[in-house]
């Protein structure tokens, strides 16, 4: 009997319990509270999932419909010279090192120009000039890349009357890869502690040699791994090439000459057979390829920013 | 540079110069690579590079890399053709980009295509920019510039309607689906000339062109040609039909095989990969079935209107002539007569002649093509063995 009175006082005094009295910031949330972190817990969740699934779903597309290409040696070895849609077989090494060559040439050309603009700017840049520099890189930065085609082109082919090469693909990638480039590196380079810089300066070292011996070896990761995620961008894209790189099914490691075959202008292509099995793996496989190649310059990128972090 | 160098952390440098080390390993892949597929399917050619190919080249074969760009509606029997061709001659190489008639003929203008690939022949009246392409091209080659028909593709009614295989449609009924006159499968007057079929109730999804192309030009000339009554609009590169809009020869053939009771105009070459049923035509002579000999037999009722070597068609879509299959495209390759770079010259030349032969043109219909009648290929090959 004496059990279910002690039952009763308890359920209908639940202040009772002893740790909500003596410590009100640990009690347990309240019903309504309870509900609230639920329901906010769900919809974490299920946005979060929401915005994986996409991504996943490509993944095992691409993975799936492109890979037993990949496994064949004949796809990194050999070009799609002779083999037409209809046929089985070819790879996609003409468009794997077109790809590659042209984002290096982009990497020559924009590394230094990017970099000693990024120096100027934290460096030197004072005042109007500076101001407008900036101004002029973040409206760069703002330009979509079939602009920065479109203007090559005029400037290439309408103006000079050049044909559409490799090199005029590169140079429309600049214009993409320079905007990037300024603003890591600046970022980096304002990362670099002002002490480093004056402990150089009291020594009796000049500005350029603080520069060049100091402040850029610390940076030095930093800036590689922002110019690396740069070409990774670059790389991937496809609006210069469509307008710029007429595709080849041949093997063509000259820059200023004959048509050059990218992955990106290999997928259009083969794109307009998707009915038959044949285009339709070499499409995924060509996708996946862009894929890798990517994901391998980022992970390149991540490790050697891991690995060199600027330290104060 | 070499100040970088003397980084203080020296895990970063060993990083650089492993990641350095294995770009240029990448790139150093490059004597590894061959564009020799001969071992893969056994009839292709070797090297671009190799003169030391597997493929001898005969003497009368030349060497060079020319850029042709245009038409999507030929891109298959090129692709042969380029393929066939670079068997016989290893150190030839032929690049066709198929960007779209339109972009072709602009490309070859702007001396950035060394030939062009069109659905229609280069415009002798003036355009709506108020130039004539025909002249435009003979200042770009600083020669004439001629048109060749080199391949006909004809144009297919591809449906998709669950449980009907054969469809017989005539130009009248055609226009009156395109135009969304006719909205059911089991219409009265699509009935009337299917006598035994069951046709299904579906509402007709009819798909078009989005984009400018010269199978919808050649299609809209047909329904202009044999259904003037019903079909008023002008023949032109847009659609004036009804419909939805799909991109390119591949986007409408997919949807009308993703679609049931979905219809559409597409290159016979598109309907038959995507195994669609093809509409049977009526002309009045009785129902034709699409085949490489029907269509054959409506271009060799074209009559040859250019002058000299420079060939344009002019087809008699409105034909009623028995066992012709009258919705046809003729595709033409636009070349200079007069090469300004002579190497260049030689190879097209060389392909053109492969490509209009007899053995190849008769390989075409495998693919979805006709070949030239043999009136047409005959003057194709004269005004072939007279380019310069």
């Amino acid at each position: 009997m004496s059990h279910t009175a002690t039952a009763t006082t308890a359920a209908n005094d639940p202040d009772s319990s002893g740790a909500r009295h003596r410590d009100p910031l640990f009690t347990t949330a309240s019903g309504g509270r309870k509900t609230k972190d639920l329901i906010a817990k769900v919809v974490m969740w299920a946005a979060f999932l929401l915005a994986l699934s996409p991504l996943v779903w490509i993944l095992w597309q691409v993975i799936s419909f492109g890979g037993q290409n990949l496994m064949q040696s004949e796809w990194w070895t050999h070009s799609m010279r002779g083999i037409t849609t209809r046929r089985e077989g070819g790879g996609a090494y003409h468009a794997i090192m077109g790809t590659l060559l042209q984002g290096l040439v982009t990497g020559l050309i924009s590394v230094p120009i990017g970099v000693f603009t990024a120096i100027y700017l934290v460096e030197y840049g004072r005042g109007r000039l500076a101001r407008a520099v900036s101004f002029m890189v973040d409206i760069l930065t703002g330009v979509p890349s079939i602009v920065a085609a479109l203007f090559i082109y005029a400037l290439w082919v309408t103006t000079f009357g050049w044909n559409r090469v490799g090199v005029a693909v590169s140079l429309s990638l600049v214009l993409l890869m320079i905007p990037t480039i300024v603003r890591s590196t600046e970022e980096m380079l304002k990362l670099v502690p002002n002490e480093l810089r004056e402990a150089s300066l009291a020594l009796g070292v000049p500005k350029w040699k603080t520069i060049a011996s100091v402040v850029l070896p610390t940076a030095f990761s930093g800036i590689v791994t922002g110019v690396l995620l740069g070409l990774a961008r670059v790389m991937g894209e496809t609006a210069p090439l469509l307008i710029l790189g007429p595709y080849t099914k041949n093997i063509n490691f000259d820059l200023f000459s004959g048509n050059m075959a990218t992955l990106p202008t290999m997928i259009n292509d083969e794109r307009q057979y998707l009915a038959l099995p044949a285009a339709h793996d070499r499409v995924w496989a060509a996708a996946l390829t862009l894929i890798l190649l990517i994901l391998l310059l980022n992970l390149a990128g991540r490790l050697i920013g891991r690995a060199g972090a600027v330290k104060a | 540079m070499y100040l970088l160098w003397k980084a203080p952390e020296v895990k970063i440098q060993r990083m650089s110069a492993l990641t350095l080390v294995a770009l240029a390993g990448t790139l150093a892949l490059g004597a590894c690579g061959s564009d020799n597929n001969t071992g893969t399917t056994g009839s292709n050619g070797s090297g671009s590079t190799g003169t030391a190919g597997g493929a001898a080249s005969s003497a009368d074969c030349p060497s060079g890399t020319v850029s042709a760009e245009g038409s999507s509606a030929q891109k298959a029997a090129i692709e042969e053709a380029i393929s066939a061709y670079q068997d016989k001659c290893a150190d030839a190489t032929i690049n066709y980009n198929a960007t779209g008639s339109g972009a072709g003929i602009k490309q070859f203008i702007a001396k950035q295509a060394d030939f062009a690939g069109s659905d229609s022949a280069l415009k002798t009246a003036a355009g709506s920019d108020g130039k004539i392409e025909q002249a435009e091209a003979d200042k770009a080659c600083a020669s004439p510039a001629w048109n060749l028909p080199m391949v006909t593709g004809p144009i297919a009614i591809a449906f998709n309607v669950k449980g009907v295989d054969k469809l017989i449609l005539n130009a009248d009924v055609a226009a009156d689906i395109f135009n969304a006159k006719i909205t059911t499968w089991n219409d009265p007057a699509i009935a009337k000339l299917n006598p035994g079929v069951t046709l299904p109730s579906e509402p007709i999804k009819v798909f078009f062109r989005s984009d400018e192309s010269g199978t919808t030009e050649n299609f809209t000339k047909y329904l202009k040609a044999a259904a003037p009554t019903k079909w008023t609009a002008d023949p032109a590169k847009k659609w004036s039909g009804k419909g939805e809009g799909k991109e390119k020869s591949a986007g409408v053939s997919s949807a009308v095989k993703s679609t049931e009771g979905g219809v559409t105009y597409t290159e016979w070459s598109y309907a038959k990969d995507n195994q669609l049923g093809i509409a049977q035509i009526d002309s009045g002579a009785g129902a034709v079935e699409l085949t490489g000999e029907s269509a054959g037999k409506a271009v060799a009722a074209a009559k040859v209107t250019g002058t000299g070597n420079n060939l344009s068609l002019k087809l008699d879509y409105a034909t009623k002539e028995a066992g012709a299959y009258p919705i046809v495209l003729v595709t033409y390759e636009i070349v200079c007569s007069k090469a300004a770079d002579a190497t260049k010259g030689k190879v097209i030349k060389g392909f053109l002649e492969s490509f209009s032969g007899t053995d190849f043109q008769k390989s075409l219909t495998d693919m979805g093509y006709a070949p030239l009648p043999d009136e047409v290929q005959s003057k194709v090959a004269t005004a072939v063995a007279a380019l310069q």
